[in-house]
């Protein structure tokens, strides 16, 4: 128990220096001045006030939104996946294998496609076709059997389905007008992103990610296996029903803001499992706190990095999946992962 | 003798497939009744129909008289406990944490264990003689320790009720006499209704009062060990030449007979 608030407070001391460090960085460098300026005229209500100096509306109509989407984005894909690991007992699970993340692909190549550039087209797509493959796989699985392999093969067949539809899209698009554009988003990347998108995505993740916590503790019967579950006085089909919705729709809203970046959700959970175990009393909010770090770390490399902004996807798989391989194998030495 | 467990006419298929045909049988307080049968006989099949994670087509059971089949899982958990066949976890959960669990049923809504909980769990693993393993990670555990964990999770359920699947099969000698020593011991103390399944007959013997015997999905017999336990019933259910010894001051014994079997 004192271990784990230890992790937590060190956890969360780097999120803060991260977040500080952030807003600092980038191409309009910032010192602790510019910081205290704005901290200032946010207390008196003149944020965003066309007559403060440039530093200031760069560290506010810029950073401060990016940085708060990366945050809120690394903390549900995170969230998403421990929930989903523990619902599919299985720590090969990402947020995507209910086809959530190919369904809101599909809906933004398909905004783009259809109806060009309009931010809210391709957000309000997004969110809605990855319920949609949701859905779907959720229906495909109970119609057949209703087991935890069921859910699993019609979350592949939905997947399938929406990659191909990408394809088609992508095959059919301008190359020069829609394909960046189309390629881009599905990359992943915090670079367009402005209060509105931060706001739309915290007036759903917020509360997701609340009442996920609120109901962190039956992942851990749940983990155990469905019939195990059932005998401990879980039922069984309807939280794995509560899990699915809130699990989905958080990653739905994240993609919707900042496209599709894979990895976070898969390897965080993980990284929170070795350093706390797997009590999702602790791991839940635990992986919110090192997904949110994890993400903003990675998108402030992505933009300072020399050489121009990269997506930050190809950033977190490029410099997560190392760091990941590190603590597995320093973990080994510990007596294991799964141990 | 009031009985706890009622278990009348349950019958189930799985599909088409017929798997238990109109099985009644009780259970009373204090009572450790084994539920013997050869494989596929139905009897893991059947402890499934009782627990109600499989919904039986034809029958029901009845705790202290109130009908199962209706009831929220919660309410369920908080009448019967089972200890599950020999798992492991895709995640590390320590010991202590997977006796914690027992309490699920009865924590609210949204609320998680307390500390008092978690002292209580700590007990009743001590009870068990497994109060040192309470930090150690579940799946590092022996078979042996796992399934005294388990039962330790069971009993903290602090239900009347304790089904047992197989509670030997992955045990060593020493083992299952432990496992058994202490759910026969657990049962007269707390007065609980305790079933277990048991593929060993001589295991049975020497723990269960009472005895139901299944064979192909049917009541073969049932009844107190002292009558059920004989050649004959052997014979006719695991399908071989057997002979029932008894020792002054032992429960009978069971031996392979001649050697050849009958089919």
């Amino acid at each position: 128990m004192r271990e784990h608030k230890l992790a937590f407070a060190v956890s969360f001391l780097v999120l803060a220096a991260s977040v500080v460090l952030a807003l600092m960085l980038g191409r309009y460098r910032l010192d602790f001045g510019n910081l205290g300026e704005i901290l200032v005229s946010i207390v008196s209500g003149r944020q965003g006030d066309p007559a403060l100096s440039g530093p200031s509306l760069v560290l506010w109509s810029v950073r401060l939104p990016r940085v708060i989407a990366a945050v809120m984005v690394g903390a549900a894909l995170s969230v998403s996946g421990a929930v989903f690991q523990s619902l599919f007992r299985n720590p090969l699970v990402s947020p995507g294998i209910l086809g959530v993340t190919s369904g809101a692909s599909f809906g933004a190549t398909l905004a783009l496609f259809v109806a060009g550039n309009s931010v809210l087209a391709v957000e309000g797509s997004a969110f809605f076709w990855g319920l949609v493959a949701v859905t779907l796989a959720y229906q495909i699985g109970r119609r057949s059997g209703n087991s935890v392999t069921s859910l699993v093969l019609s979350g592949v067949i939905v997947s399938a389905l929406f990659t191909a539809g990408i394809s088609f899209l992508k095959y059919k698009a301008d190359p020069y007008q829609q394909l960046p554009a189309m390629v881009f988003w599905t990359m992943g990347s915090f670079n367009s992103i402005v209060w509105d998108d931060t706001i739309r995505g915290l007036a759903i993740i917020t509360p997701g990610l609340a009442i996920l916590y609120l109901f962190r503790w039956w992942l851990n019967p749940i983990a155990l296996g469905d019939e195990d579950a059932m005998t401990l006085g879980i039922d069984v089909p309807k939280a794995r029903m509560i899990y699915i919705v809130l699990g989905t729709v958080i990653v739905a809203a994240s993609v919707a803001s900042c496209g599709n970046i894979g990895w976070v959700g898969l390897v965080v959970p993980h990284m929170a499992r070795i350093l706390l175990g797997s009590d999702h009393d602790a791991l839940i909010p635990f992986a919110a706190l090192l997904g949110g770090t994890f993400m903003l770390i990675m998108d402030t490399l992505a933009r300072t990095l020399p050489g121009g902004e990269i997506p930050v996807g190809v950033l977190t798989a490029l410099l997560g999946a190392p760091f990941f391989a590190y603590l597995l194998v320093t973990n080994e030495k510990r007596g294991g992962w799964q141990n | 003798m009031k009985s706890l467990l009622a278990v009348s006419g349950i019958g189930f298929s799985y599909r088409s497939k017929p798997v238990l045909h109109d099985i009644s049988f009780t259970v009373g307080r204090g009572t450790v009744c084994g539920l013997l049968g050869p494989n596929a006989s139905g009897k893991t099949t059947l402890l499934k129909c009782i627990n109600g994670v499989l919904t039986p087509k034809e029958g029901e059971v009845r705790v202290n008289g109130s009908l199962l089949g209706a009831m929220p899982r919660r309410q369920v958990a908080r009448l019967m406990a089972v200890v599950p066949q020999q798992m492991s976890l895709a995640f590390s959960f320590t010991a202590l944490q997977m006796v914690v669990m027992g309490r699920s049923a009865r924590l609210g809504a949204l609320k998680l264990p307390s500390g008092r909980d978690r002292s209580e769990a700590c007990a009743a693993m001590a009870e068990l003689g497994v109060g040192h393993l309470a930090e150690r990670s579940f799946n590092e555990l022996s078979g042996g320790e796992r399934q005294l964990v388990l039962l330790a999770r069971a009993l903290f359920q602090e239900t009347p009720i304790l089904l047992l699947d197989e509670p030997t099969s992955h045990l060593d000698f020493r083992n299952q006499y432990r496992i058994l020593d202490v759910v026969s011991e657990m049962t007269h103390a707390k007065g609980l209704a305790t079933l277990v399944t048991l593929h060993d007959p001589n295991l049975a013997s020497r723990y269960c009062t009472h005895l139901v015997v299944l064979k192909d999905g049917r009541l073969h017999r049932k009844g107190p060990r002292e009558t059920v336990f004989e050649e004959k019933t052997l014979r006719e259910v695991y399908g071989m030449e057997v002979s029932v010894h008894r020792m002054p001051g032992e429960p009978p014994v069971v031996l392979p007979g001649t050697g050849a079997a009958l089919s």
